[in-house]
């Protein structure tokens, strides 16, 4: 019998469903790894289970008994613990004060300090690691602190554990110090969920594989009787069809940007390359390899690089957005929330953003030839809304994207550099993506595109410039593209 | 589907404003009672003199008519007259509320820039011509600038809260203003000036400052919602990262509200230095919260991203109502700053639980149309 499961769960964001009627058991004393795309909804049934989010429709029993974990401390109370990729600790304590911070051994309001340390201690040896618990968490690095999560879940007799994308910003040797834990928690009888698409981790360490595709339920399965391109499969559905981008079979035209030995204290160093018309050029490279970083010193947002940058033969001068984007620098930056709208703005305010200038006469937005050309935009970009006068937090990632996409393309660039440009987006979208940035090279702009996604890398540009740790560790020409030689590079 | 006699509120927010204002406004009349004014009459010189009536025994007696308490003109033209200082005040301070950011030296501005212009004007005495007050002007509305520069610049050249630093500043323009007047009030301004401001007169009131303040609300207006620089203001509020990264020159444009913010302040203080025909530093003590709270109420966010100059003025109007309606309902004066305070917090509270309606109105929406979008494209292909 199951230890734990999830019946038809649904669960609607704005502008999404983003599980739609999934059910998935769960063994005890098993690793049970959820796979999909982003987007595909993987994260959010983790983030269902452990309370951080009360799903719309559905159940979840736990040893056969109905529960509804409303807040994560609900969810503490019934043994089910997650252990996040991004910080949830308070830096400013030590490790001991941040395992015990509901429950700090105290005596008439004085804490215990040597029960508190003592405590701390036991939890971090019973899942063996060696660290010492006065260490404030700030001190730790991303590995360490996952480790201090691990013993939280523990301190609480977790017996259901949730890794939400727990490598991805793991070194390989913390990556392997994190599977020798989850291999002696299994042995405990700890059930554990691992969201991740890193499909290498999924058949060292899972015993159970569960697809998630656009929030359905595609398939659960034993690891023994699945192999790699089944899964792939699983997690793109139809093929994505792309189809051969017309900008190879153009000549690349003028050098648009050449980069020479450009470094950044702690980011990237030495790095060089160049982009010409007519050409999308991919940027290979983990998490925290350098890429965005490079990206930004590029349009002029890292005011301490030394090195040269010239566009159209013409030497940057760095550290202004300005003085970039005269030059027709172009930048779709990594996360559309954060970075690249004004999420409470509505559509044509974003698109027009960088742009006010050209829409405006003596200081006055000329409002009716701004909504004419934002339209002219909205068309060809097939960005669907109920007006321009929408508000972007309502719209749905591909959406979003494509008004982020749209408020570089209302000037014409020369360079514009994207940055994961499909992160996030249904497939749909994607292909429409990936056509419009060919078409846009086609017509002559230079375009570096930064993405984690190998297939799109692949098929999208003409040349794959890697990056590890900072360096440039290489580039492929489009003859000799393969999973195998970018990953060599990168990894 | 909207019907036709639901207003839109999301094209025209300030409405909300207004029908409250309308609401306090019968409300007030309505238990505000009638009160006994003495009649006046316009003779034929112009002059305004007490109208006299023979009573029952034939004896002349002075007349007096009936009016409402509150629905009259000389208590509306009170309201307008004071709202104005507020209400100039708050179009400023909109502006920088709505860059998420805050400026609580406005009320010390305000002093300083009186409290220079005086100066300068009583140096020249009663009589003197129309020059002398051009240049009070000038230079109260000069200082006024650069003490809103000051705070504008070292808010984002140290790049630290604008709430220290104005904080600081509230406390540093006071006590300059205190050093440079040793606490005196100072007054003996040009006539001409004086007469100029309260011209329009009602019994003894002005109309020039609500004048005014209909101007700046308008400039406010523009600026705001036609100009450029208006729109990356919004910007800045709503996401500072995007719009660094969208090439808006935040710095620049953050500089500018502070600029703003204090001008208004420097426009308010022309107006009472005319009208009051004194200044001294302990002037516009704890206007900023009143300025901050006619804001707030007028429906900017203090995280940033909304507001307007309408609404800053309506908002300024409503608080003044009360603070006009406590009195005439007849509560002691002394409950006026906890009626204010309650108001406030109930202004923002409705805010808030419109805005939340309208995010699940919202939510509703999308849900419904990406249901649709699924349904309609075709199924995933199971994989076999």
């Amino acid at each position: 019998m199951p230890f734990l499961t999830v019946e038809h769960i649904t669960k609607f964001f704005p502008g999404v469903r983003a599980l739609d009627d999934v059910s998935v058991q769960f063994e005890k004393g098993s690793v049970h790894a959820l796979m999909g795309e982003n987007g595909a909804g993987k994260s959010t049934l983790g983030k269902i289970i452990g309370g951080i989010y009360t799903p719309d429709q559905g159940t979840i029993s736990i040893d056969g008994r109905e529960v509804r974990p409303t807040d994560p401390l609900t969810a503490q109370k019934l043994g089910v613990a997650i252990v996040h990729q991004e910080l949830v600790f308070c830096p400013n304590l030590s490790i001991a004060e941040n395992l015990q911070l509901g429950t700090m051994p105290a005596n008439r309001g004085f804490v215990e300090r040597r029960q508190l340390r003592e405590r701390a201690q036991s939890l971090m040896s019973e899942i063996g690691v060696d660290i010492d618990v006065n260490t404030l968490i700030a001190e730790l690095t991303t590995g360490q602190e996952q480790m201090v999560q691990i013993a939280a879940a523990v301190g609480i007799n977790a017996n259901i554990i949730i890794f939400d994308e727990p490598t991805s910003s793991l070194s390989v040797n913390e990556t392997k110090h994190l599977f020798d834990l989850i291999g002696r928690l299994k042995a405990r009888g700890t059930t554990m969920i691992y969201v991740s698409h890193r499909m290498e981790e999924i058949f060292q360490i899972a015993d159970t594989v569960t697809v998630l595709r656009d929030g359905r339920h595609v398939a659960t399965e034993a690891i023994a009787e699945t192999n790699r391109e089944r899964l792939i499969r699983q997690m793109v559905g139809r093929d994505v069809l792309i189809q051969r981008p017309k900008h190879l079979d153009l000549k690349p035209g003028e050098e648009v940007l050449r980069v020479e030995n450009l470094s950044s204290m702690g980011q990237f160093e030495n790095v060089s390359f160049s982009v010409c018309r007519n050409e999308i050029v991919g940027m290979a490279g983990l998490v925290g390899a350098g890429r965005t970083a490079v990206a930004k010193a590029v349009f002029g947002l890292d005011k301490r690089e030394t090195g040269n940058v010239y566009i159209k033969g013409k030497r940057l001068i760095l550290g202004n957005v300005n003085r970039s984007m005269r030059e027709r620098v172009g930048y779709l930056p990594e996360d559309r929330k954060k970075e690249g709208l004004v999420l409470m703005m509505n559509i044509s305010d974003n698109v027009s953003l960088p742009h006010l200038g050209t829409f405006s006469r003596f200081g006055f937005v000329d409002e009716r030839r701004e909504l004419a050309e934002v339209e002219k935009l909205t068309k060809r970009l097939r960005v669907k809304a109920p007006s321009l006068e929408s508000v972007t937090a309502g719209l749905s990632g591909g959406n979003q994207q494509k008004v982020a996409i749209a408020k570089w393309l209302a000037r014409t660039c020369d360079l514009l550099i994207v940055d994961e440009p499909t992160r996030g987006v249904d497939v749909g979208a994607k292909a429409e993506i990936y056509q419009l940035l060919d078409e846009v090279a086609c017509q002559g702009v230079a375009i570096l595109m930064i993405s984690s996604e190998l297939p799109e890398l692949l098929s999208l540009s003409r040349r794959i410039i890697a990056m590890r740790e900072g360096f440039v560790t290489g580039e492929l020409p489009y003859e000799q593209f393969s999973q195998e030689s970018v990953l060599n590079l990168m990894a | 589907m909207s019907s036709p006699l639901r207003l839109n509120f999301s094209k025209f927010p300030e409405g909300g404003l207004l029908i409250v204002i309308l609401v306090l406004g019968i409300l007030l009349s309505v238990f505000g009672g009638e009160v006994q004014r003495p009649k006046m009459i316009q003779g034929a010189d112009g002059q305004w003199t007490r109208a006299m009536e023979k009573d029952a025994s034939g004896q002349e007696v002075p007349a007096f008519v009936k009016v409402n308490n509150f629905f009259n003109a000389e208590t509306l033209t009170q309201i307008a007259k004071d709202t104005s200082f507020f209400a100039i005040m708050a179009v400023g301070v909109t502006c920088v509320i709505i860059t998420a950011g805050i400026d609580l030296s406005i009320g010390s501005v305000y002093a300083l820039a009186a409290v220079c212009g005086a100066m300068f004007m009583s140096q020249f005495g009663a009589d003197a011509g129309p020059w002398a007050a051009v240049g009070g002007v000038l230079v109260t509305v000069a200082v006024s600038f650069i003490c809103g520069a000051l705070n504008g610049v070292m808010i984002v050249a140290f790049n630290l809260h604008p709430f220290i630093i104005t904080l600081g500043t509230m406390a540093i323009y006071r006590g300059i203003a205190f050093v440079l007047t040793n606490g005196q009030s100072i007054g003996g301004f040009p006539q001409g000036f004086r007469d100029f401001v309260r011209q329009g007169v009602i019994g003894d009131l002005s109309l020039v400052p609500l004048i005014v303040m209909i101007l700046v609300c308008i400039v406010g207006a523009i600026f705001l919602s036609r100009m450029v620089v208006g729109r990356q203001v919004y910007a800045i509020g709503g996401n500072e990262v995007a719009s660094r990264y969208s090439g808006i020159r935040v710095a620049r444009v953050k500089l500018l509200v502070y600029v703003i913010g204090g001008v208004t302040a420097g426009i308010a203080a022309v107006l009472a230095l005319g009208y009051y025909g004194a200044a001294s530093s302990g002037d516009g003590q704890g206007y900023e919260l009143t300025v901050i709270a006619g804001a707030v109420v007028g429906g900017a966010s203090l995280f940033g991203g909304k507001g307007s100059a309408l609404g800053a003025v309506l908002g300024a109007i409503i608080l003044q109502m009360i603070a006009t309606g406590i009195v005439i309902i007849g509560i002691p004066q002394s409950y006026s700053q906890i009626v204010t305070g309650v108001v406030v917090i109930t202004a923002v509270l409705l805010d808030q639980f419109n805005r939340w309606i309208s995010d699940r109105r919202l939510l509703a929406q999308t849900a419904h149309a990406k249901k649709e979008a699924v349904e309609t494209t075709n199924p995933p292909v199971p994989v076999k």
